[in-house]
């Protein structure tokens, strides 16, 4: 506790100096928001499963080299949405898409889009980590073959070092690429699984809660990864931890479920903002009420 | 959503158990700016050593809302609202802190000026910064209070006569540099001049605090009681 005297520290200079001084001190900076171009922009997107309209009229730009975070409860139609940014969702037989999804100005909804193609180039990492029962060298190497990676051996050594350095695993499994990616803890598996994703040389990657299955040691790796990996890649990242998306995020969308007409349960876009704005003085009352645990 | 649920009900009730703790230095606060102006003014060494007392009571106080606070924020880790109003109560706290230290400064210089001659129009002079310094911080704290931004506008222009007050004081000083002794007082109250003028700039920053908790936006008021938002340069 520090108790100044006046008196006895500053001369009279000093004083007359201190009152020739502005009142109230500043305090902190404004954040300044960068726009940047959206890699990856929908239009009015609509998603169903069968009947049901899971979210409703999303449009929202993700930034090149930014990371982007979806939150919400459960049930906002966060995940959802990330599986329609690489076509995903296809796979699921009732799901159908409507509305836009560029990915750099092209639809990848529209006819002729080949969507193993689209996958390619927008990867994505899922919340359990789940490598191929392979060699750790395989997990990297059969995913890059089947996308039709031709070069020689030695360019395929170069390709899974390059992976793994990528993904900050290379250290710890240098010597024992030959070793299964099940010998793996839970979250070099994830960062395998990562690595596994950025060598088909994608550019954007999509991560659904990638670290809801891991302790918070590895989750911190797994974070300060993606903090890495954005300086090449665009991320967009669901996420359940709110503190997750306000560490990593530079922007956040909130969605929320919301009653539609015929009393249906649908997801919307409440806000999508810078994250610090989101999370110290969001615009709307929605948001305010979710991320200080004020919700109906 | 119209009706709102609490899912945060425990985090909300130790918030605001925080901040009766915090708010409750106020009254301490206002009877120091009162018993340090009064030792000063009268050159009373007890009422000056029932202050530096009372200090320590603040600085109990400081502990305890530090580590409360700090626990709190590990715990929860709040966002949005919450997170501005932790925001505000730990510069709050330490705020209370400063200004009691800024209280036992002038009360100590009732020691230093026992036996010197004294000026009675600058003891009046302190005694009405004093009566202008002690509304502010009380003001302040009920525009917090009642997040009543209106009233925490009125701040700034309730420290105008606080800073040309404190300006004179430096003219009165210069105005017996004849009389050594005279001089020697003179100082030393133009520190507790100083030491006023600077709780009253205190009262204004929390006045800004708790714009920013309204509002969202952090900004100095100008001298409307204005907000003007930091990255608005001047040039």
């Amino acid at each position: 506790m520090t108790n100044e005297t006046a008196t006895s520290n500053q001369g009279i200079g000093d004083v007359i100096e201190d009152m020739t001084q502005p009142g109230p001190e500043m305090r902190g900076e404004k954040p300044e928001v960068v726009e940047v171009p959206g890699v990856i922009e929908t239009k009015d997107m609509n998603v169903y499963y069968g009947a049901f309209r899971a979210v409703a009229d999303v449009s929202l730009s993700f930034g090149t080299n930014q990371i982007s975070a979806l939150i919400g409860p459960s049930g906002c139609g966060k995940s959802t949405v990330l599986r329609s940014l690489n076509r995903m969702n296809d796979l699921v037989p009732t799901a159908r898409t409507e509305g836009e999804v560029h990915y750099h100005g092209a639809n990848i909804y529209a006819e002729g889009v080949d969507p193993v193609e689209v996958r390619r180039t927008i990867g994505m990492v899922f919340q359990k980590p789940n490598p191929f029962p392979k060699s750790i060298f395989e997990n990297i190497a059969w995913g890059a073959k089947i996308n039709g990676f031709r070069g020689s051996k030695s360019d395929m050594a170069d390709l899974v070092q390059e992976a793994l350095v990528g993904a900050a695993l290379w250290e710890e499994v240098k010597d024992k690429l030959n070793e299964s990616g099940y010998s793996l803890s839970g979250g070099q598996q994830q960062r395998l699984c990562i690595a596994r994703a950025i060598a088909t040389k994608p550019d954007v990657i999509l991560m659904d809660e990638p670290c809801s299955a891991l302790d918070p040691i590895a989750t911190l790796r797994i974070e300060e990864l993606m903090l890495e990996l954005k300086e090449d890649y665009s991320i967009i990242i669901v996420t359940h931890n709110m503190q997750q998306a306000a560490r990593v995020s530079d922007r956040t969308a909130f969605f929320n479920v919301k009653l539609n007409e015929s009393g249906m349960r649908t997801g919307r876009l409440v806000e999508y903002s810078p994250t610090e704005q989101l999370f110290t003085s969001p615009h709307e009352k929605d948001t305010e009420d979710y991320i200080t645990g004020r919700f109906g | 959503m119209t009706d709102t649920r609490d899912t945060n009900v425990h985090f909300h009730a130790e918030l605001d158990d925080l901040e009766r703790k915090v708010l409750s230095m106020v009254e301490r606060a206002e009877q120091m700016i009162e018993m340090a102006v009064e030792a000063v003014t009268k050159d009373d060494l007890e009422l000056a050593a029932r202050v530096v007392a009372l200090d320590g009571d603040i600085d109990q106080t400081y502990f305890e809302v530090h580590q409360e606070w700090t626990s709190l924020m590990a715990r929860h880790q709040p966002l949005g609202s919450d997170l501005r109003r932790m925001t505000i109560l730990l510069q709050l706290n330490a705020t209370f802190e400063r200004m009691g230290d800024q209280c036992v400064n002038i009360a100590k210089i009732a020691q230093f000026n026992t036996g010197l001659p004294r000026v009675e129009r600058i003891c009046e002079q302190i005694r009405e910064m004093g009566d202008l310094v002690r509304p502010m911080v009380r003001t302040a704290i009920e525009a917090y209070v009642r997040g009543d931004i209106d009233e925490a506008r009125l701040l700034p222009a309730m420290d105008h006569p606080v800073d040309r007050l404190n300006a004179n004081m430096y003219k009165e000083t210069v105005a017996v540099r004849d009389n050594s002794q005279l001089l020697e007082w003179a100082t030393k109250m133009l520190m507790a001049s100083r030491a006023l003028e600077r709780i009253g700039d205190q009262a204004v920053d929390f006045a800004e605090q708790t714009a920013y908790l309204i509002t969202g936006e952090m900004a100095e008021f100008d001298e409307d009681g204005l907000a003007r938002a930091l990255n608005e340069h001047d040039d």
